[in-house]
């Protein structure tokens, strides 16, 4: 009761104080615009990038977009038929697999981490080491992938092909799947689980019926973002079989018989093979910039899918 | 007020980015698919009318950075002749090419040097057997300002002047303060233009003039970090045009047709050399090297694709246009007819 009183008596004093001086909160203003002024900051320097990147990429994008989209890649900047193509292709797949991989298996270890493990020093030892597991560098994942997937499960994915590249990716996001699902779940009210047991539901109806209908939003976001660092990294793709010259076939889109072949190309991998190619052939940097547009494109059309999604689960929500 | 009406402005227009931005991705995605598709289908009708003596298969092709350029080029001007033979190129470094190859991984190693003994044992362990043919040359041509009086520069001249314990050196004379014996170099401004770390001449630059006399010194082989990088050969130009007393390098084939430079003689330990066709062609003017392909014998005689593959680049095309497009120097005739021999006598 005292201290609601004083509560009171303090908000009472500053209403006064406000009426009698009719001063603006001069504090409060700054605060708000050195706000505005970092937004301001963070946005400039997005907007210079792309702006220099489109800029640069112009010329290619409008002058043979369906070219530079179907081509390959080739020795010399000024080939009609040098393309992303085979790039392109490489990194779709490479995301399906992080989708169908990580996507699981990381919303799952986050449900169990989340609802049923018992909060003990085993399960604490391994939630600190999924964390630590996040800032790994992702060459370390791109070795892994080449002792186990490369040399040891040959048979598997084919040695060095696009398969261990979409494993290798995987496993590397799959702590930022674990790590977003379980904040996710974690936000969800625990009136809802309450509610939900009081009905008489089990433990797995509450999961399928609350939490996950709930998390859904948060679960999307965290996976689709941790999707789009996957599909940009290229170190550990290099380590994994991705070529850096020339790639012989050029496979479509869903020529499953060339997920185990042997070599592929991935979209990351061909910026930075262009722009080190810019130093023999400067038209090379033009190419890459394009490529980078293409990538950026690429990104925000999954990222786009993903918004649009979660506003479908938070409609659903209510 | 006013503020947060600015702040749903701002968001409202990033949102209006993004949107466009992804409608263009789909427009730019319906464009893609039409000629892809339209391409692999008259990429297959070629296929049919082709003449006899065509063949298929894949060649698998890694090694030094340097060459993988001409191994691609060749795969480019091979694809019109034999579209359905399938050349992957890779360029991790002629070391690690010749683990592969030694390994029996790869069916042609790319080099810019010769096979070292190690590796040879390797190959010879595993059985390997190759024949070396040697393709071009990579020659790097050192450069100043027309007017600079200064005519003939040696390795240590050249390790004064841009390695990596020249730092802060702003004069020619500066050199000799390292205590190697070094030329008489005026006291004249020294202004530095090369290529940046991505550029293959940067890599062979080091690797032909600094490396050596780096290592004796236990230094690190590498330039001096304060010069004027540029990715562009024309930029490099400029600035040694720019300046009589400027210092510069870039590959020679880029050289040779720039005006208002001087091409400076090098003396590699055997007198003073001047850059031209010839004496790089030869091996007399000393930052050049040789660029070769290993080739796996076995696997030549096994796939007609491979064999087919060599040939090729071993024609005019191969030797001489291929290696000529990508900007290195063209073995002399003679050398070409040495290198042919070793293929055909293999």
């Amino acid at each position: 009761m005292a201290k609601a009183r004083l509560v009171g008596d303090r908000t009472n004093k500053v209403m006064v104080q406000a009426m009698e001086r009719r001063s603006t909160d001069v504090r409060g203003r700054v605060f708000q615009i050195s706000l505005l002024v970092t937004l301001l900051v963070s946005l400039f320097i997005l907007a210079v990038l792309i702006v220099d990147v489109v800029m640069d990429g112009w010329g290619i994008l409008t002058g043979r977009p369906g070219g530079f989209l179907g081509g390959t890649m080739r020795s010399l900047s000024d080939d009609p038929k040098l393309g992303v193509h085979q790039a392109l292709v490489g990194t779709f797949w490479i995301a399906v697999f992080v989708a169908v991989l990580a996507f699981p298996i990381g919303i799952g270890a986050a449900i169990w981490l989340e609802e049923y493990a018992p909060k003990n020093r085993f399960t604490r030892f391994i939630e600190l080491n999924i964390r630590n597991l996040a800032g790994v560098p992702s060459i370390v994942y791109g070795l892994l992938g080449l002792f186990l997937f490369v040399n040891h499960l040959e048979g598997v994915t084919g040695g060095k092909s696009i398969a261990s590249a979409g494993i290798t990716l995987a496993i590397l996001v799959l702590p930022i799947v674990v790590i977003t699902a379980q904040e996710a779940i974690r936000a969800v009210p625990q009136g809802l689980k309450e509610g939900a047991y009081g009905v008489g539901a089990t433990k797995w109806t509450m999961i399928r019926s609350q939490v996950l209908p709930y998390a859904a939003p948060g679960i999307l976001t965290g996976t689709l973002l941790s999707m789009s660092r996957g599909i940009g990294e290229a170190a550990p793709l290099l380590l994994v079989g991705a070529v850096s010259g020339r790639l012989g076939r050029d496979s479509g889109f869903f020529d499953f018989g060339d997920i185990n072949a042997d070599a592929f190309m991935a979209m990351p991998v061909i910026i930075v093979e262009w722009v080190q190619n810019s130093g023999r052939d400067p038209g090379f940097a033009e190419a890459a910039a394009a490529a980078i547009v293409v990538l950026l494109v690429f990104v925000i059309l999954m990222n786009a899918t993903a918004i649009f999604l979660r506003n479908h689960f938070e409609n659903k929500r209510g | 007020m006013r503020l947060q009406k600015l702040l749903v402005l701002i968001i409202g227009l990033i949102t209006t980015f993004a949107l466009v931005a992804a409608a263009c991705g789909n427009d730019d995605d319906d464009g893609a698919a039409a000629p892809s598709t339209s391409e692999q289908q008259s990429s297959g009708s070629d296929a049919q009318p082709a003449p006899a003596g065509t063949v298929s298969g894949s060649v698998t092709i890694s090694g030094s950075s340097t060459v993988e350029p001409i191994s691609v080029r060749v795969a480019e001007l091979f694809e019109d002749v034999q579209p359905d033979v399938a050349v992957t190129v890779d360029g991790p470094g002629t070391g690690d090419g010749f683990k592969l190859f030694c390994a029996g991984e790869t069916d042609i190693s790319d080099a810019s040097r010769q096979i070292k003994d190690s590796e040879a044992e390797d190959c010879a362990e595993s059985g390997v057997e190759w024949v070396e043919l040697r393709v071009g040359i990579d020659g790097i041509a050192v450069m100043t300002g027309e007017s600079n009086p200064v005519e003939c520069v040696t390795f240590n001249d050249i390790y004064g002047l841009v390695g990596p314990e020249s730092t802060g050196f702003g004069s020619w004379s500066d050199a000799g303060s390292l205590g190697l014996a070094t030329s008489d170099l005026p006291d004249a401004d020294l202004d530095i233009y090369g290529p940046g770390e991505e550029s293959g001449t940067f890599d062979s630059f080091i690797e032909i003039v600094l490396e050596d006399i780096a290592d004796e010194r236990g230094q690190d082989a590498t330039t001096r970090p304060d010069y004027n990088a540029n990715a562009d050969d024309n930029v490099i130009i400029q600035g040694i045009q720019s300046s009589d007393t400027s210092f510069g390098w870039v590959g020679f084939a880029f050289a040779a047709n720039a005006s208002g430079v001087k091409l400076l003689d090098v003396d590699g330990g055997d007198g003073c050399v001047g850059a031209n066709a010839n004496t790089i062609a030869s091996g007399e003017y000393p930052v050049s090297r040789s660029l070769y392909i290993y080739v796996n014998k076995a696997k030549a005689e096994a796939s007609p694709a491979v064999s087919a593959y060599v040939d090729f680049y071993m024609s005019d095309e191969g030797l001489g246009t291929a290696v000529a497009d990508v900007g290195y120097v063209n073995l002399t005739d003679e050398a070409k007819g040495a290198t042919r021999a070793n293929w055909a006598g293999r």
